[in-house]
């Protein structure tokens, strides 16, 4: 089975311009954040906006700075309750200064063994699904395979 | 050969050959102690002899890694789990191999400190062995539960049973001449100072360990008193297993979320385990292959008379039915890490005794992790556990 | 700032005996498999259901035993999902108390914020379920719940 037969093709994706406050707002009654694809204008996967990539808002650089193990002044989590953020840099900041560019994708022609397998090993629960050109057609999460395999048993 | 590049080697060639394994649905441990054979002096010669001597530190720190995570099933929440059936087969299975293995190589006329480290060895048996033949048969039912029950426990009773007659053994073994008062002595010392220094530990572990707020401080935390700890013991030649263990039991019950301790290891403790698997099978004397005929035989069918009649006192006592009583011991013949460990300790504290006692498990380990699937496949098919 | 004051009090809960089916029907809409607590009939907090608890299903027996004895481990590798036996019955006869986790992290809802925060950390969760002081099931709190209220402070949304 492929990719395609089970991922959801109808997906939320930004811009690489688009602001914070423009995220924030069309998340406003989420209690999770999902893992957001961030795309060029011709839908190219570019990097994903996830929970974390809030913490480069409170510690900026910090994705940098991890490639050096020794720049960490200590691995303590950001203290995000104590942080300069000024209201307007919920305009300033957009989806390419905060995006995971650290990208797990697969082909929506690859088998879904091969999404499972890449999502145990990355350790994430859902990955951005794309074309042959490399634009983003969808989204393919664990519970999605799992679900399928239940109901490929018959237990819904 | 440098440290650094056998080490690195080692794990290499070790992941290769645990996927090899897995292929011909043989546990990655036998690969590992088989790469090991291989690598080691009496074949290619490729681990040094500076790798050998660095082999006791890193058993020391496998040995005590798993004791700890073994210590964590000793909490009165798991023992209400498994249930009474697990609890009272699981013991009598273990106990019931050392005393039976124990009285035969008595028998045999084997010294008694030895016939005594055989007896605790027989109690240890190889979960991962277990696991695979169930899983290739997709086996099922209240059989396989409590046989799953009985083999993730008994090494938890194997290392106790085993420290508690590596005491008695050393104290034996030190002062053949003294009265009996004076080597009784020596092992209670050893056990309480384990037992101390495990206590102690394990609530500073707990209570500092509440003021950590992230991963890497966690992981740090966790190996740096897991090593003071064994460190101590070593120092004042109290056990290893049992310190470790006991450090364990008490963060289990005294921490309401201990599993970060033990979930946070998962990361780490997979190379070390290869490595240690590895330099085991290095130090495997292969000359002495051809002396332990005798003693390897007898040590191997009073383990599985051991295992027979303790497991049916067990199911016995909790009321199993038949099919326990009678086919349970066979799905717990397999043998592979823990006795390995053991063995290892008691190579190093017995000179002589200890090389014959460590290639005998070595070699019977071998044979168990062959003749064992099959054993279990066959207690699977007795009870209908196997279905289609 | 206290956690009663922002966490989600309007959560899905499930009970020990709820079946997989009824499980896997609440959620059939979804595409993530949110974390879901799971209460007694007093509505105490015993443990939670997540995506990982469905594997517990693909493996042998009492894994959770198990993994305590590290070699007991045949191999690291995930459990094979595609190539098991569940039969459609499976769906009545297996429950939420056979498969949920019970290493629960869990905050009181008159604990501060910061602690919240501090403990998803540590644990490195996303979120953990809040419980008042007779232990029970209050509410969820994520987080994204706190981030998102930092910005809202700060003025960003």
């Amino acid at each position: 089975m492929q990719v395609k037969d089970i991922m959801q093709s109808n997906v939320r994706s930004v811009k690489k311009g688009t602001t914070l406050s423009q995220l924030l707002i069309s998340f406003k009654d989420f209690h999770s954040f999902p893992i957001v694809p961030v795309v060029d204008q011709e839908m190219v996967l570019l990097g994903t906006v996830h929970i974390c990539s809030f913490f480069e808002i409170f510690q900026p650089h910090q994705d940098l700075l991890m490639r050096n193990p020794l720049s960490m002044i200590s691995r303590e989590p950001t203290d995000i309750f104590n942080v300069d953020i000024e209201e307007g840099m919920g305009f300033l900041i957009i989806m390419a200064d905060i995006m995971d560019t650290k990208i797990v994708k697969i082909e929506q022609s690859a088998d879904i063994r091969k999404a499972f397998d890449l999502m145990q090993l990355h350790q994430k629960t859902a990955i951005p699904v794309v074309d042959d050109q490399k634009k983003l057609v969808g989204i393919i999460s664990i519970f999605d395979i799992v679900m399928k395999i239940f109901h490929e048993k018959g237990l819904i | 050969m440098n440290i650094i590049l056998g080490v690195g080697i080692i794990l290499v060639f070790g992941l290769l050959s645990g996927k090899l394994a897995e292929k011909v649905k043989t546990p990655a441990i036998t690969a590992y102690l088989l790469l090991g054979i291989v690598f080691g002096p009496f074949m290619l010669g490729f681990i040094s002899e500076d790798m050998l001597k660095v082999s006791g530190t890193i058993s020391n720190i496998a040995l005590s890694l798993i004791a700890f995570s073994i210590g964590q099933n000793f909490s009165g929440k798991i023992f209400r789990q498994v249930g009474k059936q697990v609890m009272w087969i699981s013991i009598l299975e273990a106990v019931g191999a050392w005393l039976i293995t124990l009285i035969g190589l008595l028998f045999f006329k084997v010294p008694a400190y030895m016939a005594l480290i055989f007896g605790a060895i027989a109690a240890a048996s190889a979960p991962a062995a277990i696991i695979m033949v169930v899983r290739e048969y997709k086996a099922r039912g209240q059989f396989v539960d409590i046989l799953m029950g009985v083999v993730a426990l008994d090494d938890a009773w194997g290392l106790i049973i085993f420290s508690l007659s590596l005491a008695v053994a050393k104290a034996m073994y030190l002062d053949l001449s003294s009265s009996l008062g004076s080597m009784l002595m020596g092992a209670v010392i050893e056990i309480a100072g384990s037992f101390l220094v495990g206590g102690v530990l394990g609530i500073i572990l707990s209570r500092i360990g509440l003021f950590l707020k992230n991963q890497t401080d966690l992981l740090i935390w966790t190996i740096g008193v897991i090593f003071v700890a064994t460190g101590i013991a070593l120092h004042f030649h109290f056990s290893v297993l049992l310190t470790s263990m006991f450090l364990a039991a008490v963060v289990v019950n005294l921490n309401n979320e201990s599993f970060k301790f033990f979930d946070i290891l998962n990361h780490i403790d997979w190379p070390i385990y290869l490595i240690f698997f590895v330099l085991a099978g290095a130090s495997l004397e292969i000359d002495l292959l051809s002396k332990i005929g005798v003693i390897g035989i007898v040590y191997m069918i009073f383990r599985i008379v051991g295992k027979f009649l303790g497991t049916y006192l067990g199911a016995h006592i909790a009321k199993s039915d038949d099919d326990v009583k009678k086919y349970l011991s066979l799905g717990l013949l397999p043998q592979a890490g823990v006795a390995l460990g053991m063995a290892l300790i008691a190579k190093e504290q017995f000179p002589q005794a200890g090389n014959i006692i460590f290639t005998t498990v070595a070699a019977t380990t071998v044979i168990y992790e062959i003749i064992g699937p099959f054993f279990v496949k066959l207690a699977l098919h007795k009870t209908n556990q196997i279905h289609n | 700032m206290y956690v009663k004051d922002i966490m989600q009090t309007e959560i899905l809960s499930v009970k020990r005996g709820t079946t997989l089916t009824q499980l896997l029907n609440m959620f059939k809409t979804f595409h993530s498999f949110p974390k879901v607590p799971v209460v007694d009939n007093n509505g105490v907090l015993m443990g939670a259901v997540h995506i990982r608890s469905f594997f517990e299903i693909f493996q042998p027996h009492n894994q959770d035993l198990l993994m305590r004895n590290p070699l007991s481990m045949v191999s690291r590798e995930p459990a094979d999902i595609f190539n098991v036996d569940i039969e459609e019955e499976m769906g009545f006869l297996v429950i939420v108390a056979d498969i949920m986790d019970t290493k629960v992290v869990k905050v009181n809802q008159n604990d501060d914020l910061k602690k919240a925060y501090d403990l998803m950390q540590l644990h490195n969760r996303d979120s953990i379920p809040v419980v008042d002081d007779q232990k029970k099931l209050v509410g969820i709190i994520s987080v994204f719940d706190i981030v998102m209220k930092i910005f809202k402070e700060k003025g960003l949304v």
